[in-house]
């Protein structure tokens, strides 16, 4: 059939003007000029310039039968999908064109041209290779490249069997790092004996489902053997808090919210593929967590998300970055462009979006959250029934991510790059969007008995979990693949994004499948429940896979960890103190312009915080909403004042001091930023991320200690976790040292308030009102501190904020003064202290304020600098009317620790005086123009 | 509630429907959710709807162009409903991706099914902008904009592509504009990011000669509930509600 090509251009490309300037900053400043030409190529009987209104613009898009571009101007490069891959943009064109009556096209791709001016072809490739295709799905399309057709061709490798008969540990171990299955020995052994237990030979697939399903990351095999999930579930059920509906058993935490309603929430780290793929890596890391959110009971809806990542220093050379790994420029920038490019699709509003840096991260954390919302009555799964259907929704299965679960377990290395670049996804957030609108027409007319994302792990997970108690016989023909060159096991391993499977009662088959034609999402049914007790598959005739579910889910061998007591090497601090004018303008300026205090609204702005309409308040407040809020708030049910509150604390400076006091400290950060802006402790519940290297003795001690840790305290403080996840992946192997990730704990704290107008933000609010700063300051708090980090300096202990009756008494008095009105804006001490929560109230207000240090420094037993910069993590800055203070003072008297620190002025200014005169003051203009430079900076 | 239905039609990628629906309840209109689906199959039809508002979002992942299939499949499929919705004047509301929507179709800004005669292109910045913006009320002739000249609206813009660029071979026909991102002192202005988009001439919304069909890429149904930070998008949802009562 013939094959015809359409060029378009464009007469005004803001993304070639933003990529050119974005090569040119990586490294390419000979690049002169970028132009970018999109092909459509179309297969069939017609006439393609009938299809010209549907592929260009007229007014800045014209269309052509030959390229427009001139190649003695600079190399051509033609990027497009491989030929056994389905442009995900095919459907699209496919069925505008029979909209246009244009029934002759059967089959169309797009490409795209891109045109350097000013480099060579080689750095043409370079660049290409780097930033603009993903080898796994893409490749560079050859000129005059002849093809007979455009559908998808490609023959998949026949099912073979792996014989592990007679072979030695260093053969098993030789095997098990040839097939990328990251299995330890003792796992190949269970499965060596396993095949004389059954007399054959696995086959290929088992034996990569079984390696998988294996997976530190599938089976948490780290965390099983230090007992460290018990721990915490066990301590969770021991509050029996009353608000809890799931906790630590489904994809996602529930608790109840109002009228009916339950609230859920799930963190979720991708960090592999983000080291090595960050637009992938981190695009992916949304829908993945998302897919959790629609994951949970029979189908909750998503109303929020985050994006928190830790990389290296942005601003280190290229000529530092470690060997193998990416620049963290790179990883951030492409971070957040992935960021954009899946959540605002999605119409999920932004919640959070944090930036953090430590030397530690070459391998990066990249965590995200998701908030979900979904009907009491459907909040718990129902276990799925012999005769059930198995149904696949959503995406077609392709090559990516295979091996995704292995490889993310193992520790990274230099070669991992090039090596396991197929562990890498693709996302496309429309075909996500869509099952996200059907599934609670889905679960509302009860097609749904069980449902469950398909992450790591795909098909073979999915299906290997839903079925484990009844058993399960897959048909892999029935799989729809975007790429026909699919073998069976990598059917059943391949990680493509936006695929989940549902449990439906065979009798309510016909009616899902209706929906799901509607609402234009996939669907196939591609097995059935049995009462076997077995995992079984079929392709092409042949049974491919035959495993005893109980062989599967019980026989994994957990290796003991052996633990000891890592040596830290601390040293005290050693800053002078802040003493002259000239030294507190040079403090300040390091603190506004530190990475984890400065401006990162520049990220921040390009996520949709407002969609859905439920927003009250966002991730920026104040004046010009650039103010960090601190918590989001959101109210979910339309025309219902009950709010969710959600907040988040991660600090990757205190862990390498003390583990389990940095746990607890983002435990008490992350509490009480709620409880200042009025939620009360008492509903709100907990989600855990934690972040270590690959084990051995000091990691495990490490990581012990701080889930022991925070175990302890949620029960000293009656708050329960109820989700989370954990990686214990973070060493990056390269040129022979090993780069270990700190020891790290994100902590959210989500929960509910009665009404969301009673909500207290940061901002400042009137000149004459008097600033509080409440809680303990009787221990220091430089340690781990953003001011010694400016200095060099880490300390060798941290802030103490005392035990959870002291912590708990701070938060109930807040409750109280707040039910009195008693403060009219607040803020929780954390990074940079009191002195950058003074800034951003006043930032945010347009307003000054001046603090009498003597007031706060009980007569010079602390030092000035550490007042305004030491993190109190659980102290409060208060804003409170001159009438009430009075009321205030008497609750606090005897209870908890307080402070007038000084007050609210009209002049946006920021004096601190001592003996009632000025010994430093500076416009909050001026201060801004510091806070908001460092983080744009880094990004250019 | 008035008798009069509008729909809130939708695609696949689309979401802000919610969000609209319940702006246009508070402003105690009756609405329906439309599935662009359905109307194509013939279920349901434009001709029982007293007004038409197309939602924000990324109808079909904006594959090929903003807003483009959306308006191929309407121009193409459903162009004797809607040209008959058009002449019989009844209002039409595209906010964001359904401003991109009109665009496409040709339904702005002179109201030509089919013929394009403008683009929102990709922001100055090349970038997603999610800000507060606030939007100065032309003296243009507007249904949804009634009684609000002069007055500054504020609401939440979202969007990656909204800078409107007009086609200057349209003889004598100049488009009308009736929103304009302003500053602080209700100036317009080209200031970034108070104009978020580098929009020529601060346009954030335009009608068309009848003054019934608006399009603006800020989103008034994020800026209309008692809990939201402002309720001036409940304006222009109110000016519909009066028009469709009168």
């Amino acid at each position: 059939m013939a094959i015809y090509s359409v060029y378009v251009s464009s007469r005004d490309d803001a993304e070639a003007r933003h990529w050119l300037a974005f090569f040119r900053r990586h490294g390419y400043k000979d690049l002169k000029g970028l132009v970018i030409e999109r092909v459509y190529w179309l297969e069939g009987n017609l006439w393609p310039e009938r299809l010209s209104p549907l592929l260009a613009n007229p007014v800045y898009q014209t269309t052509s039968s030959q390229s427009m571009l001139d190649p003695s101007q600079g190399p051509i490069l033609e990027i497009a999908y491989r030929h056994a891959v389905t442009d995900p943009e095919t459907p699209s064109i496919l069925e505008a064109a029979r909209a246009l009556g244009e029934d002759g096209l059967v089959f169309a791709r797009l490409s795209r041209r891109y045109q350097f001016c000013g480099v060579t072809r080689q750095n043409a490739l370079r660049i290409a290779e780097r930033f603009l295709f993903n080898k796994v799905v893409e490749r560079i399309r050859e000129p005059h490249e002849l093809v007979s057709t455009l559908r998808p061709a490609g023959e998949p490798d026949p099912v073979t069997t792996v014989s592990l008969a007679g072979m030695c540990d260093q053969e098993l171990q030789a095997l098990s790092a040839a097939r990328s299955w990251y299995a330890p020995l003792s796992q190949m052994r269970v499965i060596q004996a396993h095949e004389r237990q059954i007399g054959r030979p696995h086959t290929d697939a088992e034996i990569e489902i079984l390696a998988q399903t294996w997976s530190d990351h599938c089976y948490h095999t780290t965390w099983k053997s230090l007992g460290l999930l018990k721990k915490l579930s066990e301590a969770t059920a021991r509050i029996a808090h009353p608000l809890v509906v799931s906790a630590f058993k489904d994809n996602a935490g529930g608790i109840e919210f109002y009228e009916d309603w339950v609230i859920t929430i799930k963190g979720e780290t991708h960090n592999f593929p983000s080291s090595i793929a960050p637009f992938g890596g981190v695009a992916t890391k949304h829908g993945g967590v998302i897919r959790d959110t629609l994951g949970f009971g029979k189908g909750a809806y998503p109303i929020g998300g985050t994006t928190i990542m830790g990389t290296l220093d942005p601003a280190m050379p290229e000529n530092q970055v470690p060997e193998g790994a990416l620049p963290p420029q790179l990883i951030l920038s492409e971070s957040i462009r992935a960021t954009a490019y899946y959540m605002n699709p999605m119409g999920i509003p932004m919640m959070h979006a944090i930036y953090r840096r430590h030397p530690g991260y070459a391998k990066c954390l990249a965590l995200g959250h998701s908030l979900g919302l979904i009907p009491r009555k459907y909040a718990l799964k129902d276990p799925p029934q012999p005769g059930d259907l198995l149904l696949l929704i959503g995406g077609e299965t392709g090559r990516d991510g295979i091996h995704g679960a292995t490889a993310s377990s193992a520790s990274m290395t230099e070669e991992t790059l090039a090596k396991e670049s197929a562990a890498v996804q693709i996302g496309h957030p429309i075909t996500e969007r869509r099952f996200t609108t059907a599934i609670p027409a889905l679960r509302d007319q009860g097609c749904i008995r069980s449902i469950t994302d398909l992450g790591a792990g795909g098909i073979s997970c999915g299906a290997g979990e839903m079925g484990a108690e009844t058993g399960v016989a897959l048909n892999l023909d029935a799989v729809p693949l975007k790429d026909r060159s699919l073998t069976a096991w990598e059917i059943l391993l391949s990680e493509s994004q936006e695929r989940m499977l549902i449990a439906v009662p065979a009798e309510k088959l016909d009616e899902a499948e209706k929906l799901l034609d509607r609402y234009e999402v996939g669907h196939a049914a591609i097995g059935r429940f049995t009462d076997s007790h077995r995992l079984e598959a079929t392709w092409r005739g042949q049974k491919v896979v035959d495993l005893e579910m109980s062989f599967l889910w019980s026989a994994c061998p957990i290796d003991s960890i052996p633990m000891a007591e890592p040596e830290r090497k601390l040293a005290p601090l050693r800053i002078p103190e802040a003493k002259t004018a000239a030294d507190w303008s040079e403090a300040v300026r390091r603190v506004l312009g530190h990475f984890h205090c400065a401006d990162q609204s520049a990220a921040g702005s390009r996520f949709d915080s407002t969609v859905q309409g439920r927003t009250i308040v966002g991730p920026y407040g104040g004046k010009n909403h650039r103010m960090p809020s601190g918590f989001y708030l959101s109210a979910p049910l339309r025309g219902r004042n009950y709010g969710v509150i959600t907040t988040v604390a991660f600090n990757p400076l205190y862990g390498e001091i003390d583990p389990a006091g940095m746990a607890r400290l983002m435990m008490i950060e992350a509490i009480t930023k709620a409880v200042v802006a009025g939620a009360d402790y008492r509903e709100l519940a907990l989600c855990d991320n934690f972040y270590t290297p690959r084990v051995r003795p000091e990691v495990a001690w490490n990581l012990t200690r701080m889930v022991e840790a925070v175990a302890g305290f949620s029960e000293e403080i009656g708050m329960p976790f109820i989700s989370g996840k954990d990686s214990s992946s973070g060493t990056f192997d390269s040129a022979g040292v090993s780069i270990e990730v700190p020891p790290t704990l994100a902590v959210m704290a989500f929960g509910r308030m009665p009404d969301v107008r009673r909500a207290v933000t940061r901002d400042f609010k009137k000149p004459g009102n008097k600033l509080l700063l409440v809680g303990r300051t009787d221990s220091h708090a430089l340690g781990g501190s953003v001011y010694a980090d400016t200095c060099g300096q880490r300390g060798e202990r941290l802030f103490d904020p005392g035990d959870g009756g002291n912590i708990r008494r701070l938060w109930d008095t807040l409750l109280w003064v707040h039910r009195e009105e008693g403060y009219v804006s607040a803020s929780a001490i954390a990074e940079g202290g009191a002195f950058l929560r003074l800034f951003e109230a006043a930032y945010g207000s347009g307003l000054g304020a001046r603090v009498e240090l003597d007031s706060v420094t009980e007569g010079g037993r602390i030092r000035k600098d550490e007042i305004l910069f030491g993190e109190f993590i659980g102290s409060v800055l208060l804003e409170v009317p001159p009438p009430a203070l009075s009321l205030i003072e008497e609750e606090f008297i005897g209870r908890v620790p307080y402070e007038v620190m000084g007050e609210v002025t009209r002049e946006p200014r920021i004096t601190l005086a001592q003996g009632g005169k000025a010994i430093w003051e500076e416009e909050v203009s001026g201060l801004a123009e510091v806070w908001s430079k460092p983080f744009r900076e880094a990004l250019e | 509630m008035s008798r009069a239905i509008t729909a809130i039609l939708y695609a696949p990628g689309t979401n802000c429907h919610e969000e609209t629906a319940a702006a246009l309840e508070r402003a105690g209109l009756q609405n329906e959710l439309a599935l662009l689906g359905d109307l194509l199959k013939g279920e349901i039809r434009l001709k029982s709807y007293q007004a038409l508002v197309i939602p924000g979002g990324f109808s079909y992942g904006d594959h090929l162009g903003a807003g483009r299939i959306f308006a191929t499949l309407l121009g193409a499929r459903l162009r004797d409903q809607l040209t008959e919705f058009l002449d019989s004047g009844k209002p039409v509301l595209g906010i964001c991706n359904g401003f991109q929507v009109l665009a496409e179709a040709g339904i702005l800004p002179y109201r030509r099914l089919g013929e394009r005669a403008m683009a929102l292109l990709a922001n100055q910045s090349a970038r997603f902008e999610d800000r507060c913006v606030r939007l100065l009320v032309s003296q243009q002739e507007c249904l949804w904009t009634r009684d609000l000249a002069g007055q500054i609206l504020e609401m939440p813009s979202a969007h990656g592509e909204g800078r409107p660029l007009f086609c200057d071979s349209v003889s004598g026909a100049s488009p009308r504009i009736v929103l304009k991102y302003s500053d602080e002192n209700g100036a317009p202005t080209l200031h970034y990011p108070e104009n978020p988009n580098g929009a020529p001439d601060a346009v954030a919304g335009i009608t068309d000669e009848t003054g019934l069909v608006l399009g603006l890429m800020p989103h008034p149904e994020r800026a209309s509930l008692p809990v939201h930070e402002s309720e001036d998008g409940l304006k222009l949802f109110k000016n519909l509600a009066r028009w469709l009562l009168a």
